[in-house]
């Protein structure tokens, strides 16, 4: 095994799936070019030879080395102190990354399960909105139980559950809500300077966007989010 | 003297133009402060501010972006020298010496000295930059065409993928992962949908916007959280105290030196101010009397850092000018930039949009020279901006990004995206792959592509046809010769620790 680890193996075993996936893929669109007796396949599929060479390449550096440094590369570019974080913060172990992997799971559901549901109960529109901020507000609970035991994951994943409810809730009503969670995962607890800096960012960012700018950001299509979105949108314009 | 001409003309457009000078000052702020606050750096302001160049005219838009890239890199070293955590990656052997001098008390003395030796290795560049670019576009017309630009795409990559990451084999693995980014979509020959999973939305490809704004300004921050997770992130303290023009003078070799070294590596392809960096300190420990002295405080090695990536500059706009091809993360974003006012860059430019070359040439050479003045002038307001806590920070940064990513197309998905390439990022980045690398292949993926397949409907599909094309078989030998150093270093050169500091 030399100095290989549990931790190389998978990571290989990720870059050897993914070229094996993509590959396997490509036979989707290997349809002939007339102009181009190459096809659209030739390109992407040098990619994943190169990229199955590499991952090969990178097991045996790790067998041979384990974690340290090529000679031969100019690494300290790279030298942002990830690594040292990831490795000091305890953030390598088995359970971090599925505790990790289940918050990251909560805003996917948030995409996929009210559309399950409604299809499931042939529901129409209004239903399906209701169903959604039902199905919301049990993530949002389910997200804080979770969020605890796990600062970092959870900061991965609350920026996902904020682009995934944008559609439906809107900027102007949900970037507040999103300022205060955000400070308050990187350590900030105290309510005044949270209310002060969360009306602060809001505030700046609504009057360079909308009110100079005229930038359209999302208002929502869920009542009463899409009411005061529209409402933001008048007074400012 | 027609140089010196236009270099007046674009001088005279740039200033008597009131937007194009509210650009010019607000990029010189903007690119030393994102370079020096901790946490971004010039890249995350550039990838912020891309989506909202589309709204300004393509002189303003290349001119924003050129200035942030001259004053970002200089705001770099701040975080080198009162941190140990260079700004960008050019400035990594900046910290070498910065910041035993800031444990020292010589914070002061550093950041004087970064910003003495950036103005002048940059406003030098700028020059030979004037001067050269013209003359080498012209040459690309009549002896560039798709293999030869196929050619240097592969030869830049080749070299692009032995910097910034841990290994060889994961820097070549963060290229073929923007390259394959860039596959997805429609073809560029037939037209035919590649990895669209069915999805419209991936029939037009997975938007670069989203994807620049998630690698940089979104990894940076879930890495940012990491470390304050262990406590890592510490508010500086410093004096400012700067170094006499007779400690300058006694370092004047090392500055032409650097400024040698860093022209002819930014020049390069694919790796640019980064190299010239870490070259300019080598170099400057190879030439030096005391070489035990560097790595522990000594001036010359940041005077020596400091000036060759500042001289990179503007050699690193020669190729992305004079070819159309981007050197390394911010000039690929100044492609982007290009794309959206629908223009390429190349040596086209030069005959269509010849004002915007020299407006551009102009804002670079003052933004340069700026930083001796609004250097000197802003280092205490930087001081004191770097005490702003990252929590109150970063909010603002991924609201920004958000907006950014959503202004693009008025697409929800395309925010979606760019938070899912800001967790692919931080995870490869916590693994030693390089962001800066992925960007590269998903920008000049597209160019690649393109050029390959019309290079090889020219050569009427013959490999040999390489051989009639000297230009193009000697890059693509340097290429492959790159590669083979690469893998053979791999596996026969000596690993060392990760944070192996080369003067020690």
């Amino acid at each position: 095994m030399g100095n290989l680890r549990t931790g190389h193996l998978v990571e290989g075993a990720i870059w050897l799936s993914l070229s094996l996936f993509l590959y396997a893929y490509s036979f989707d669109f290997d349809n002939d070019i007339e102009i181009y007796k190459f096809g659209a396949t030739a390109w992407p599929r040098t990619i994943i030879l190169l990229m199955a060479i590499a991952a090969i390449g990178q097991l045996y550096h790790h067998w041979k080395y384990g974690d340290e440094v090529s000679g031969n590369i100019i690494n300290a570019a790279n030298d942002d102190g990830s690594e040292e974080a990831a490795h000091e913060a305890h953030h390598e172990s088995l359970s971090w990354y599925l505790s990790t992997f289940a918050l990251l799971v909560i805003p996917f559901a948030y995409m996929r399960v009210p559309d399950w549901i409604a299809g499931w109960l042939e529901a129409d529109g209004s239903t399906l909105h209701v169903l959604r901020m039902v199905i919301a507000v049990i993530l949002i609970g389910l997200f804080m139980t979770q969020m605890k035991r796990n600062m970092v994951g959870a900061i991965l994943a609350l920026p996902l559950f904020f682009a995934v409810m944008l559609e439906d809730i809107g900027f102007y009503s949900l970037a507040p809500f999103f300022i205060v969670g955000v400070m308050f995962l990187f350590g900030e607890t105290r309510p005044k300077p949270m209310a002060a800096i969360m009306g602060l960012i809001y505030g700046l960012l609504l009057l360079l966007f909308v009110k100079i700018l005229f930038v359209g950001l999302p208002i929502g299509n869920i009542r009463p989010f899409y009411d005061f979105g529209s409402w933001v949108v008048t007074v400012l314009q | 003297m027609e140089v010196f001409n236009n270099f007046l003309t674009g001088t005279i457009t740039l200033f008597s133009d009131p937007v194009g000078i509210l650009i010019f000052f607000g990029g010189v702020i903007g690119g030393m402060l994102f370079g020096a606050i901790p946490g971004v750096s010039m890249l995350t302001l550039a990838a912020i501010l891309l989506p909202f160049t589309a709204h300004l005219s393509p002189e303003h838009g290349i001119m924003l972006f050129s200035v942030i890239y001259c004053t970002g890199v200089y705001g770099g070293a701040i975080t080198a020298i009162l941190f140990n955590i260079p700004g960008a990656p050019e400035n990594a052997p900046t910290a070498f010496d910065g910041y035993p001098m800031t444990q020292k008390g010589q914070a002061g003395k550093a950041v004087g000295a970064a910003v003495m030796c950036s103005a002048i290795g940059g406003v030098v560049s700028c020059i030979i930059m004037m001067i050269a670019t013209a003359p080498i576009a012209d040459w690309a017309i009549s002896a560039f065409g798709p293999p030869e630009i196929f050619a240097l795409v592969f030869f830049g990559l080749a070299v692009a993928s032995s910097v910034g990451a841990k290994t060889f084999w994961k820097g070549w693995l963060s290229i073929l992962i923007g390259l394959m980014v860039a596959v997805v979509g429609l073809d560029p020959v037939g037209g035919i949908a590649r990895y669209d999973f069915e999805m419209p939305y991936m029939l037009a490809g997975i938007h670069f916007i989203p994807t620049i704004l998630g690698f940089f300004a979104v990894s940076e921050i879930f890495v940012q959280a990491e470390k304050k997770a262990i406590g890592s992130y510490k508010a500086p303290k410093m004096g400012v105290e700067f170094p006499t023009l007779k400690e300058l003078l006694a370092h004047k070799v090392a500055v032409v030196r650097s400024i040698f070294i860093g022209f002819f590596c930014g020049i390069l392809p694919g790796i640019g101010a980064t190299l010239a960096a870490f070259m300019g300190y080598n170099e400057a420990v190879r030439w030096s009397k005391t070489p035990e002295e560097f790595g522990k405080g000594k001036l010359e090695g940041v005077i020596s850092s400091e000036t060759a990536n500042n001289a990179a500059t503007g050699a690193a706009m020669i190729p992305l000018l004079a070819l159309g091809l981007p050197g390394g993360a911010l000039t690929a974003m100044m492609v982007g930039v290009f794309q959206m006012h629908d223009m390429e860059p190349g040596p086209l430019v030069f005959m269509n949009s010849a004002d915007l070359v020299w407006v551009v040439f102009a804002a670079m050479f003052f933004a340069n020279l700026s930083i001796i003045f609004v250097g000197y002038l802003e280092t205490k307001t930087i001081i004191n901006l770097l005490r702003i806590p990252f929590q109150f920070l970063a909010p603002m940064i991924l609201l920004l990004a958000t907006v950014g990513a959503y202004a693009v197309r008025g697409l929800t998905i395309d925010v979606v995206v760019m938070f899912l390439a800001g967790i692919v990022g931080f995870f490869l980045r916590r693994s030693g792959y390089s962001v800066a690398g992925i960007v590269l292949g998903l920008i000049l993926g597209k160019i690649g592509e393109q050029t390959f397949a019309q290079a090889m409907q020219m050569l009427h599909f013959e490999w040999s046809g390489y051989f009639d094309r000297p230009i193009a078989l000697g890059l693509l030998l340097a290429g492959f010769a790159t590669l083979g150093g690469s893998i053979y270093g791999s596996f026969f050169k000596k690993a060392k620790p990760p944070s192996a500091n080369p003067a020690t």
